[in-house]
């Protein structure tokens, strides 16, 4: 009986995680919608979010406010770089190439960050108050909160950028139709380069707002990703609202499966789930634009 | 009968692809699918051939209700295509093309091919030679060891019937075999269509090259918009008011 | 006088030589197409002599033991490469497999007393049927999604590794895994070691020949070429696709089992993603469709890892970068691009004897 009482406690976490989820999974989606590639170092975009700021605000002094919008910065330029420096040597590779390729960048990205900045986990602050404060029973840290604004703070955003802004709009022609963009004048790896910052400041964003709560290191970055990516695919993939969607329902499915199954099993949860999705429903929850439904 | 669809329907996201189509196909003859882009006439190919299931209808092949097999058991029952978009193997060399066509007729399991025992050498040899008989019929013997990537156009289409070709199917669906080919091409492909006839094969291809089939064919049937408009022999088919106005209307 | 100018020849040839070979590096590759192994030719003897002849040239004991790493990696690769270069499908999850193999042998040797020849055997049989389970769902799939699923698929097994202390030993592993032992006889030097891994994968080299000059090779080319196409003739399909995967993963099962005799310990951070990573890069950087091409490439990455290991902490983000530019610079395979630098130096050569010869 004792688990019916954390439950609640271990769904406002599972929100929190969900928002993050969400967050990265919305990273891989603008990618994806670009460029039909999926990028495997999305992760570490997050963690070096988180990692920038840490060593902005410590070994530097900077106000927090500041050191986070560097980090952001650089951590955009990174993903303009990894563009330029692989993506688009590779434009015209194979789908295995890619993938690997994207595999090596997450790899470098990370080992190269335990160079830079230390093998410890490090935290950050949080933006407002440190105390939680309490909902009946269950106590929810303010920062959760930020991060759940934040999430939804970058839905809109992206969703003015593609439906209201020009750019945003030349974006999803690019993706929907590649041919009939190009003839119209948008340069597709234009496109995809603006996509891979896109992403980089989305994946900082969530690293900074949620490093705070939990610790950042090294290694973070790959499994954050590939759980993005899952969040993605079970929301339905190559839809925004998908990801928002499998985010959440992956961060709470996943917090929750602790008070039933033995916690080391926890990042399991997550693969279970994919190879599940992918097996009864590969479009995913909202269905997904991508995906070919005949041949499933 | 030897191909027989029977009250065929097939629609996609709404969109009524097949609207209870019926035609039939004698064994032995040359029949001709025709009618303007988006008519259905490769929808109705993908449902005899399994890639696609009909919502309803059925269709016999031999005798026997085909609707909803898949694709290599409608294969192995007799049944072989070539595509609209050419659908060849390109990392393989062109007798390799044919010899894969053969994949079903040449009895060998995993183990026994891993261990090459004796009786697989064997049954390698004899169908590497009539892989190269056929290819010699679509004159395509010179470039046997070329890659099938590195042949022309005109030349991957003759690879890919004679692969078709080369598991003795006893009914053939070819999906504008002579789509990009040029005048003397095509008419080539017409003479060899013939001669396949004249061994016994029955043909059933979907074609927009309005002579040939209108030389080879001994039966045509026109669909527009998911209907059946007309069926019967060449001439009285082009004469019908209704193909005509399809074809005008949609051109 | 005479001097001066054959010294300046000398630079310049350097010169035009290095710019013609980075130049051959971006230029496309001229119809060089990999031949088609139809029979055992010369060539392969002479492999196969090489590899027996090898350590007994070479008779330092480091290079038995990275050799002896290689042709386990060699034994990963080469069953990776029926499923990825043959059939043209993705896989993340090789090291599962090979896991599992690992542990499967390193259970029943130190727990049940199995000799190691059966546990051997068992090894492959066991890894085999957890890629028909795994296999029959998951390769339905394709791309992006199966190469996901896959990876999937070796993170829950590292994962249940990790937490399953009774069975596998968690996160520490198991120790004292008997070395490999056959009628008596013990592999416990690295020297041994090596002719045997070696030997095994000489056999499984033959096998997978015999698999690709037979029908069954070109069902595999087949489905990566057109499964359309394939299923028009006749191909099943998915069931084809699920054998490769056996296979392959079947190939795993026993390098694993040589593993664990091998390294006497196993434990779950081997078998890891990075792992799956690097056999996927030695099947790209061999070439695919090619057998001999992703050896090459397990005993090329093999050495380059070891040589790495001198940089210590630099060591993975240099891996990271060389891994992107291997994959930009050589997508078809290190083989490809050798030949046609080749032909390119041989004939700049030979022009430049040619004018030589004219101009006395």
């Amino acid at each position: 009986m004792d688990t019916w009482n954390i439950l609640p406690q271990l769904l406002t976490s599972g929100i929190t995680f969900g928002a993050i989820y969400a967050l990265v999974g919305l990273g891989f989606v603008t990618i994806a919608r670009a460029s039909q590639i999926i990028n495997f170092a999305q992760g570490e975009f997050v963690m070096l979010g988180g990692m920038i700021t840490f060593f902005f605000l410590n070994k530097i002094h900077l106000p927090y406010p500041l050191a986070a919008l560097l980090a952001v910065l650089i951590v955009v330029i990174i993903g303009f770089l990894l563009h330029l420096l692989v993506i688009y040597p590779l434009r015209k590779a194979s789908l295995p190439i890619l993938l690997m390729a994207t595999l090596g960048a997450s790899l470098f990205l990370s080992s190269a960050s335990a160079l830079f900045f230390g093998a410890l986990p490090k935290a950050l602050p949080p933006f407002s108050a440190r105390t939680p404060f309490e909902i009946g029973n269950i106590s929810v840290s303010p920062q959760s909160l930020w991060v759940l604004a934040a999430a939804f703070l970058t839905l809109f955003s992206l969703y003015l950028l593609s439906h209201r802004t020009l750019l945003g709009k030349a974006m999803e022609a690019s993706s929907t139709d590649p041919l009939g963009a190009d003839l119209s004048g948008i340069s597709r790896n234009l496109m995809i380069f603006l996509a891979f910052g896109v992403s980089a400041g989305i994946g900082s964003v969530a690293g900074i707002f949620i490093t705070p709560i939990f610790y950042v290191s090294y290694y973070s970055g790959t499994l954050i990703g590939l759980k993005g990516f899952i969040a993605a695919v079970l929301g339905g993939w190559g839809k925004h609202s998908g990801a928002i969607l499998g985010g959440f329902a992956l961060g709470v499915v996943e917090s929750l499966s602790v008070a039933f199954i033995p916690s080391g099993y926890k990042d399991g949860v997550a693969f279970a789930i994919l190879l599940l999705i992918l097996y009864f429903r590969p479009k995913g929850i909202l269905g997904s634009p991508f995906i070919d439904s005949r041949r499933w | 009968m030897f191909l027989s669809v029977e009250e065929i329907v097939k629609h996609y996201d709404g969109v009524m692809a097949l609207n209870r189509i019926s035609l039939q196909v004698r064994r032995g003859t040359v029949k001709g699918l025709m009618g303007p882009n988006g008519a259905g006439k490769s929808t109705l190919f993908h449902l005899i051939s399994g890639m696609e299931r009909p919502d309803s209808g059925r269709i016999f092949f031999k005798e026997r209700d085909i609707a909803g097999l898949q694709t290599h058991e409608i294969s192995r029952l007799g049944v072989g295509r070539t595509f609209q978009t050419l659908q060849i193997f390109g990392n393989m060399t062109v007798v390799e093309n044919v010899l894969t066509g053969m994949h079903t007729r040449i009895r060998g399991g995993f183990l026994s091919s891993g261990l090459y025992l004796p009786r697989i050498k064997k049954r390698e040899e004899i169908a590497m030679k009539e892989a190269k008989d056929i290819l010699e019929l679509f004159g395509l013997f010179g470039r046997w060891k070329w890659f099938a990537s590195q042949l022309s156009y005109g030349e991957q289409r003759r690879l890919e019937i004679a692969r078709g070709l080369a598991a003795k199917p006893d009914l053939l669906l070819l999906d504008e075999p002579a789509a990009g080919l040029t005048y003397p091409e095509a008419k080539q492909l017409a003479q060899t269509l013939s001669r396949l006839k004249e061994a016994g094969l029955t043909l059933f291809l979907i074609e927009h090259h309005m002579g040939m089939v209108m030389e080879i064919a001994d039966e045509v049937a026109a669909l527009n918009n998911g209907e059946l408009l007309a069926e019967g022999p060449p001439d009285v088919v082009k004469k019908d008011p209704s193909v005509i106005e399809a074809y005008m209307v949609r051109k | 006088m005479v001097d001066q100018v054959h010294k300046e020849f000398r630079k310049r040839d350097l010169l035009y030589s290095g710019a013609l070979w980075l130049l051959s590096l971006i230029i496309p590759d001229p119809q060089l197409h990999y031949r088609r192994e139809y029979q055992f030719r010369k060539r392969d003897l002479i492999y196969f002599l090489t590899i027996i002849a090898l350590p007994m040239i070479w008779s330092d004991p480091h290079f038995h033991h990275i050799m002896v790493l290689a042709g386990i990696h060699a034994i990963l690769a080469l069953g990776l490469t029926l499923f990825l270069g043959y059939a043209g499908q993705i896989s993340l999850g090789q090291a599962a497999f090979f896991g599992i193999g690992a542990y499967t042998t390193a259970i029943l040797t130190t727990r049940y007393g199995v000799p190691s020849f059966f546990a051997f055997w068992a090894s492959a049989l066991t890894a085999s049927f957890f890629a028909y389970f795994i296999g029959r769902p998951i390769l339905k799939l394709k791309g992006y999604f199966l190469a996901l699923a896959t990876l999937g698929f070796g993170e829950i097994f590292l994962v249940i590794v990790r937490e399953s202390r009774g069975l596998t030993g968690g996160v520490i592993g198991i120790f004292d895994i008997p070395y490999f032992s056959l009628a008596g006889f013990i592999f416990d030097t690295y020297l041994k070691q090596y002719y045997l891994i070696w030997g095994v994968l000489m056999g499984l080299v033959l096998f997978s020949k015999n698999l690709i000059r037979s029908k069954m090779g070109r069902a595999f080319l087949a489905v990566a070429a057109s499964e359309d196409g394939a299923s028009a003739v006749g191909i099943d399909v998915s069931r084809i696709k699920i054998r490769v995967f056996v296979i392959g993963a079947s190939f795993a099962g026993l390098a694993g089992s040589l593993f664990a005799s091998v390294m006497s310990t196993a434990n779950p951070e081997t078998f890891s993603l990075n792992l799956s990573v690097l056999i996927v890069m030695m099947v790209i950087l061999g070439g695919m469709g090619n057998l001999y091409g992703p050896i090459a490439g397990a005993i090329f990455l093999t050495y380059l890892i070891d040589g790495l290991s001198r940089y210590q902490e630099y060591s993975l983000p240099i891996y990271g970068v060389i891994l992107i530019l291997l994959l930009i610079f050589f997508p078809d395979g290190i083989g490809t691009r050798l030949r046609v630098r080749l032909i390119y130096l041989i004939s700049y050569w030979g022009r430049k004897r040619r004018r030589e010869k004219v101009e006395p």
